[in-house]
């Protein structure tokens, strides 16, 4: 690892609440959350440096989104990065903007994502594409066969039953029932005993929302000019890594680091963990609070897993014995996971979870706030766990 | 094509005969690749890729192994197929072991009894009709069936 010149900092932060009005074009939705960034913290539009932006390059069909990103944000002729990685790649830019800020190049970068799904059948444009195209989506093989199949692997190797599934989610619901900007904050309240039930209805319950349309910005800037814009300034790292796409590769895929696992471990994730970890000087039993991206709970637990929370194989042990509750050591989920936030894909699947770290950090999270955080830590993944994202925020104040 | 939609879809992202065209030795005959520098066989195939673990380039047409057994499978009767495959559901999936170690996500054919579909049994390679390309050729590949 090279020699990182300065620390980062990040001093604000937005997500487009759901509901984003059909009639917004993808660049409205962008300039929303970068606008409600600047916002929160001072920052003027003319003194962002530079803007790392994902988006879904199957969704967003133009073909040279940066100069368009720019001139929306209205920052020309100043730099945009676009980064089309799928859900986690806001991750990547994320890991963009702090490269930026680190090595002193830039001051004050924007890091942010969007995704208007519904730009074509989001279906179509999304869900079924595989991750490596010649033999999995051209031979039939979509994200949710993937999904399935790595679920009801992941459930006989390490015996997790419905009860974990259904208490995940129930826990996950408890907390968007907490927090204004979860698509489900005003609905019912869902049974536990239903979560847990083995029925098609209860499957579906136990997954993310969809909550459409959605953009998110965060503000990082370098550690000396931090207080200028907030007295509460949090310390932000990030790393990524990724596995082979081809998803029978992920059996004891012949390179080291992947070699020992195989669909029901996150070795990619593993991996983005040791180096964050370093990074920010911490180790996993140092994480105060935990976000995690969950398109199903059992996808959940093998994160909970991978960050180092509990052992490998022991998420449902973690979960059943009350490891996501504001009184764990380590609450989990408090921005709600999947079921409040959905699947926002390129919008906000990274940033969702660093945004409510941040906001943990601060203490400005209400009834969901866990008491005295200092470090907070958040995953996501693209693309099957191709590409896995981890990041690190800690007290700067 | 199934009863609801009778029509064949053709979607902005739908594939090339070119791409096809590129696959047919892995789609056909489950060609993969050795690196022959350090002998480690690959599925898909990586010609003129880098070795992951040795880190040459050289590789080698490989033919792998065309039986194997089930690592676990999934029905997908969630509905939302892959562009070309609605009239298939529900489909049986599978993520195999060959017998030389490479493992491969397919689909299991021919399944009369499901209760057959457990992890260790026996399969074997098949080659199946896929789906029709835009240019409404039909396109080949592997599919897995239950060995005897």
């Amino acid at each position: 690892m090279g020699k990182i010149l300065r620390k980062v900092m990040m001093v604000g932060g937005a997500i487009t609440p759901p509901g984003i009005p059909m009639d917004w074009t993808w660049r409205q939705m962008a300039t929303e959350a970068f606008w409600n960034a600047l916002k929160s913290c001072g920052v003027a539009v003319k003194d962002v440096d530079m803007v790392a932006c994902n988006y879904n390059d199957r969704a967003i069909a133009d073909s040279s989104p940066g100069p368009q990103i720019a001139d929306a944000l209205g920052i020309l002729p100043k730099p945009v990065v676009p980064i089309a990685n799928a859900c986690a790649g806001n991750g990547i830019a994320s890991y963009v903007a702090w490269n930026a800020v680190a090595s002193g190049r830039c001051d004050i970068v924007v890091s942010m994502g969007f995704a208007r799904s519904d730009n074509y059948d989001a279906m179509e444009a999304m869900n079924t594409q595989g991750n490596y195209v010649d033999f999995d989506y051209l031979m039939g093989m979509t994200h949710i066969n993937y999904g399935s199949m790595r679920d009801s692997y992941y459930r006989r190797k390490y015996g997790v039953g419905l009860d974990a599934a259904g208490q995940w989610a129930y826990q996950c619901n408890l907390y968007a029932r907490q927090n204004p900007l979860a698509a489900n904050y005003n609905k019912p309240m869902p049974v536990l005993e239903e979560l847990c039930a083995d029925t098609p209805e209860a499957d579906r319950d136990r997954q993310a929302t969809n909550r459409g349309g959605v953009a998110s910005a965060m503000v990082f800037v370098g550690e000396e000019l931090a207080r200028n814009f907030t007295d509460k300034p949090v310390v932000f790292d990030v790393a990524y890594a990724f596995r082979p796409p081809y998803i029978g590769n992920f059996f004891n895929y012949p390179v080291e680091g992947m070699k020992e696992y195989d669909m029901a471990e996150l070795p990619g994730l593993m991996a983005a963990a040791r180096e964050v970890y370093q990074v920010a000087g911490i180790t996993g039993k140092d994480i105060d609070v935990l976000q995690v991206h969950d398109l199903t709970a059992y996808e959940g637990m093998m994160a909970v897993e991978a960050a180092g929370i509990c052992e490998i194989g022991r998420g449902k042990d973690y979960v059943l014995s009350g490891g996501m509750s504001l009184e764990s050591r380590c609450p989990v989920n408090t921005y709600g996971g999947g079921p409040a936030f959905g699947h926002g894909s390129a919008g906000s699947d990274f940033q969702a979870g660093v945004l409510e770290n941040f906001w943990q950090l601060r203490g400005e999270c209400g009834e969901r706030q866990v008491k005295d955080a200092k470090i907070g830590a958040n995953t996501s993944y693209g693309t099957h766990h191709s590409l896995d994202v981890m990041g690190v925020v800690q007290k700067g104040w | 094509m199934s009863e609801q939609f009778t029509d064949q879809f053709v979607r902005w992202d739908t594939f090339s005969s070119a791409l096809w065209y590129r696959t047919r030795a892995a789609r056909y005959r489950l060609e993969g690749t050795r690196c022959t520098s350090c002998g480690t066989c690959f599925f898909p195939p990586r010609t003129g890729l880098i070795c992951p673990v040795c880190y040459e380039r050289a590789m080698e047409p490989y033919a792998c192994a065309q039986t194997g057994q089930i690592v676990t499978a999934a029905l997908d009767d969630v509905g939302f197929p892959a562009v070309g495959y609605g009239e298939n559901l529900p489909r049986i999936q599978a993520i195999i072991c060959l017998d030389d170690g490479i493992h491969l996500m397919v689909d299991l054919l021919q399944v009369a009894d499901p209760a057959l579909v457990q992890p260790g049994a026996r399969v074997k390679m098949v080659l199946r009709k896929h789906k029709r390309e835009d240019t409404g050729a039909w396109v080949y590949g592997y599919g897995f069936v239950l060995a005897e």
